[in-house]
C-alpha cells in the first residue's frame, strides 16, 4: 500500500490552487447562486440551488435517481449551461469562462469513460497531452497515478481486459493527469462490487489529504458517511437537507427503533398508524421499511417496549425488534420519507 | 511510492504547447493508434476493394476491356478499373470514420474530450486527419497492387499522388456524411448499415466499372449526379493522362487536366456542403446548451 511521506495539505503548493487563487480572492473551490436548469422539453431538473464548498472540502451530493444530481455536476464541469443562477468554479464563471474552469478540474462521469482499445499508460498519457501536462513531466505522472490507482503492473494491457473496477480506477487516475485542485465524481462507485468500492474510497480520501477539494454525487448513504466532510441532500432538484454527517444525524433526533412484522405492507400501514398515534413518543417520525416499520424519537429507548405491547394488542406479530443510534439512512427517510437503496437493482442512468 | 506533491510543480497554469495544431496531433495520434490497435479493420476495408480488383480484371477482364477499348484504345481494364478501386476504398474507408463517432459516444470518451480545455474544433481536425492519413496509405497499397496486376499509371509518381489526393477530396464528404449519420442515430450498427446501403448502388451506377456509353439509359442519367463518376474519372484522368472525364465537358487546359479539374471542383463543393452539415452537427452535440 503506497503511502504519503511527506507534508500534509498545509504545505502543499500545486499549481492549479495557486491559479485559483490568483484567480478570485475566495477560497470557495465552488460558488453556486440559485442554480436553475430547465431543459428544452420543460423539465425542471435543477431548481435555485445555492451552495458555497470551500476550497479542501470532501463534499457529498446525495440523493435519489433522477433528483437532479448529475445535472448539477455536468453543470459545473461545463458540459451543460445553467437556464438561470451564477456558478463560479474556482473563482472562475462556468459559462463565460469554461476553459479555465475545464483547465482546472478533474471530472469523473458516471459512465466509465475510457479509451478500451488503448493501454492503461496510453489513456493516462493521453489525458496528460489532453491538459497539456509538460512532455518532461508526462512519463513520471504517467507512472505515478498508475501506482496512486494500483494499476501499474498492468500498465501496458489494453483497458478492454480490465475489470469494472479497473477500468473505474483507470478513468479516476486520468480525472488527475493534470493535479486539479478540484476534481469532481459522479457516482463513481456505482455499480462495483463493495472490494473494489472501498478500494476506490482509499484513493479519494488519498488525494483528499493532499489538499483536492472533492465533490461527490452518490446514491449510497455508507459513502457519503464515510467520506464526506459535508453533505447536501437533493430532492427534485432542490436541496432539501446539509450539513457534516454527524449534523444531519443528530437533527434526526432521538434514537431508531426498527420492527419487524409478519403480515406484509397491510400489518405495516397498521403498525405505522399505531405508532404516529403512540403519545408516549412525542413528535416521532415513522416511516414504513421493507421489513415493517421504523420509529424515529428521542423516547425511542424508554418506550419501545411500550410500543411492541401495543402492537400484540392490536394483534401484529413482531418477529424482531432492535434500537439504535440513527444513521444517514434515517437521516433520508426522515427527509423523504423513502428509502434510498441503490442495490435495489436501480441503477442511475 | 512518490507522493503526487514531492516532484516539480507543473499544473494547469503550466499548459505547456496545448496550440491549435498541439490539439489536433494528440488527437490525431489517439486515432491513428486506435487504427493500428484494430488491424482487422485496417485490412477488412482493404480486403473487398482487393476482392473487387483482382474478380473484375479476372472475370470481366475480357469482356469489359472490349467495351473499354471502343473509348479507350490501348487502355487495359485493370488500368481502367484501378482509380475506380481506389475511390472505392476512400469509400470505404470513410465510412469507419462515423463509427469511431460513435464508439467514442458509447464509451464516454467524446464527453471525457469535451470536458478537457483542447480546442473541439482541433478535436475533431485531429480525428479527421488521422482518417484520411489512413485512406491515402490505403489508396497507395492498391495503386501498388494495380501496377503489379498490369494496370499502368501513365503520369507515373506524380499521377500516383494525384490519385491520391483525388481519392481524399473523394473521401471527406462521405466521412462528413457518415460522421452526420452517426450523431443522428447515435448506434454503430445503423451508421455501418445506412453508410454500406449506400456504397454499392454509388459505385455500381456511375463510371467506375464500365464506360458510361455501356449502360443503360438510367443509368447514365443517375451517373451523371453521382459523386462517384466524379471521382472516379478525374482519378482515371490521371492514371491515363488524358481528358476521360463523361459528365462534364470543359476545355480549361487542354489535355489531362480538363479531365481532372471539374471533378475536383464539384468535389469539393460538395466537401464543403456536407462538412458544413456534420460541423453544424457535431457542434450542436458538443454545446453545452441544454436540449
Amino acid at each position: 500500500m503506497p503511502t504519503r511521506d511527506t507534508a500534509g495539505p498545509g504545505d502543499r503548493s500545486r499549481d492549479g490552487n495557486d491559479a485559483a487563487a490568483a484567480a478570485s480572492a475566495s477560497a470557495a473551490a465552488i460558488d453556486v447562486d440559485g442554480l436553475e436548469l430547465t431543459y428544452a422539453d420543460g423539465t425542471v431538473a435543477v431548481d435555485g440551488i445555492d451552495m458555497t464548498v470551500p476550497e479542501g472540502e470532501f463534499f457529498g451530493f446525495l440523493g435519489p435517481n433522477g433528483a437532479g444530481k448529475t445535472t448539477t455536476i455536468k453543470v459545473f464541469a461545463t458540459l451543460l449551461s445553467p437556464t438561470g443562477g451564477a456558478v463560479r468554479i474556482n473563482g472562475f464563471d462556468a459559462r463565460s469562462d469554461s476553459r479555465k474552469v475545464r483547465e482546472s478540474i478533474g471530472y469523473m462521469a458516471q459512465e466509465t469513460s475510457i479509451d478500451p482499445e488503448l493501454t492503461a499508460a496510453e489513456n493516462i498519457e493521453f489525458a496528460c497531452e489532453a491538459y497539456g501536462v509538460p512532455r518532461d513531466a508526462r512519463t513520471d505522472r504517467v507512472d505515478e497515478l498508475l501506482d496512486l490507482v494500483d494499476l501499474a503492473d498492468v500498465a501496458d494491457k489494453r483497458a478492454e481486459e480490465f475489470s469494472g473496477g479497473m477500468k473505474k480506477r483507470l478513468d479516476a487516475a486520468t480525472a488527475l493527469v493534470h493535479r486539479p485542485p478540484l476534481v469532481f465524481l459522479d457516482e463513481p462507485t456505482t455499480g462495483l462490487d463493495p472490494k473494489a468500492r472501498n478500494r476506490l474510497w482509499e484513493y479519494f480520501r488519498r488525494i483528499n489529504d493532499l489538499g483536492t477539494t472533492i465533490f461527490l454525487t452518490t446514491q449510497y448513504l455508507e459513502e457519503a458517511d464515510q467520506l464526506c466532510d459535508r453533505l447536501a441532500v437533493i430532492l427534485d432538484g432542490e436541496i432539501v437537507a446539509d450539513g457534516s454527517p454527524s449534523e444531519l444525524k443528530r437533527e434526526v433526533g432521538g434514537e431508531v427503533l426498527d420492527v419487524e412484522l409478519e403480515g406484509g405492507q397491510a400489518a405495516g400501514e397498521r403498525a405505522a398508524d399505531i405508532a404516529r398515534e403512540f403519545d408516549a413518543f412525542g413528535d416521532a417520525s415513522v416511516a414504513e421499511t421493507e421489513a415493517g416499520i421504523s420509529v424515529t424519537a428521542e423516547t425511542a429507548r424508554e418506550h419501545g417496549t411500550d410500543l411492541l405491547v401495543a402492537l400484540r394488542d392490536a394483534e401484529i406479530t413482531v418477529t424482531g425488534f432492535n434500537i439504535r443510534a440513527p444513521t444517514l439512512d434515517d437521516v433520508f427517510l426522515a427527509i423523504t420519507g423513502e428509502e434510498l437503496d441503490a442495490d435495489d437493482g436501480e441503477v442511475a442512468r | 511510492m512518490s507522493a503526487p506533491e514531492t516532484d516539480d510543480r507543473s499544473g494547469p497554469s503550466a499548459r505547456s504547447g496545448n496550440t491549435f495544431v498541439g490539439d489536433a496531433w494528440v488527437n490525431f495520434k489517439r486515432w491513428n493508434l486506435k487504427a493500428v490497435r484494430n488491424p482487422f479493420v485496417l485490412v477488412v476495408s482493404l480486403v473487398q476493394p482487393i476482392i473487387f480488383l483482382v474478380l473484375f480484371t479476372e472475370v470481366f477482364g475480357n469482356v469489359a476491356g472490349g467495351a473499354v477499348n471502343q473509348g479507350l484504345p490501348g487502355i487495359n481494364y485493370e488500368t481502367y478499373l484501378v482509380p475506380a478501386i481506389a475511390i472505392q476504398v476512400a469509400l470505404a474507408a470513410a465510412i469507419t470514420s462515423g463509427v469511431g463517432l460513435v464508439n467514442d459516444i458509447e464509451n464516454g470518451m467524446f464527453e471525457k474530450v469535451l470536458v478537457t480545455p483542447m480546442s473541439r474544433t482541433a478535436v475533431f481536425v485531429g480525428k479527421t486527419a488521422a482518417e484520411v492519413f489512413r485512406i491515402a496509405v490505403q489508396i497507395a497499397i492498391i495503386l501498388g497492387l494495380g501496377v503489379l496486376l498490369g494496370a499502368d499509371i501513365v503520369t507515373g509518381v506524380a499521377g500516383a499522388v494525384g490519385i491520391i489526393a483525388v481519392g481524399i477530396l473523394f473521401s471527406l464528404w462521405f466521412v462528413a456524411f457518415s460522421n452526420a449519420v452517426a450523431i443522428i442515430t447515435r448506434d454503430q450498427e445503423s451508421t455501418i448499415i445506412s453508410a454500406n446501403l449506400l456504397q454499392f448502388p454509388l459505385l455500381f451506377l456511375s463510371s467506375a466499372f464500365l464506360p458510361l456509353e455501356a449502360l443503360p439509359g438510367w443509368i447514365q442519367t443517375f451517373a451523371r449526379v453521382n459523386p462517384v463518376t466524379y471521382g472516379v474519372d478525374a482519378a482515371r484522368s490521371l492514371m491515363v493522362d488524358r481528358d476521360v472525364m463523361t459528365v462534364i465537358d470543359v476545355a480549361w487546359f487542354g489535355g489531362t487536366l480538363d479531365g481532372v479539374a471539374p471533378g475536383v471542383a464539384v468535389l469539393v463543393g460538395l466537401d464543403l456542403a456536407l462538412g458544413a452539415v456534420a460541423v453544424a452537427l457535431l457542434s450542436r452535440a458538443s454545446s453545452s446548451d441544454v436540449k
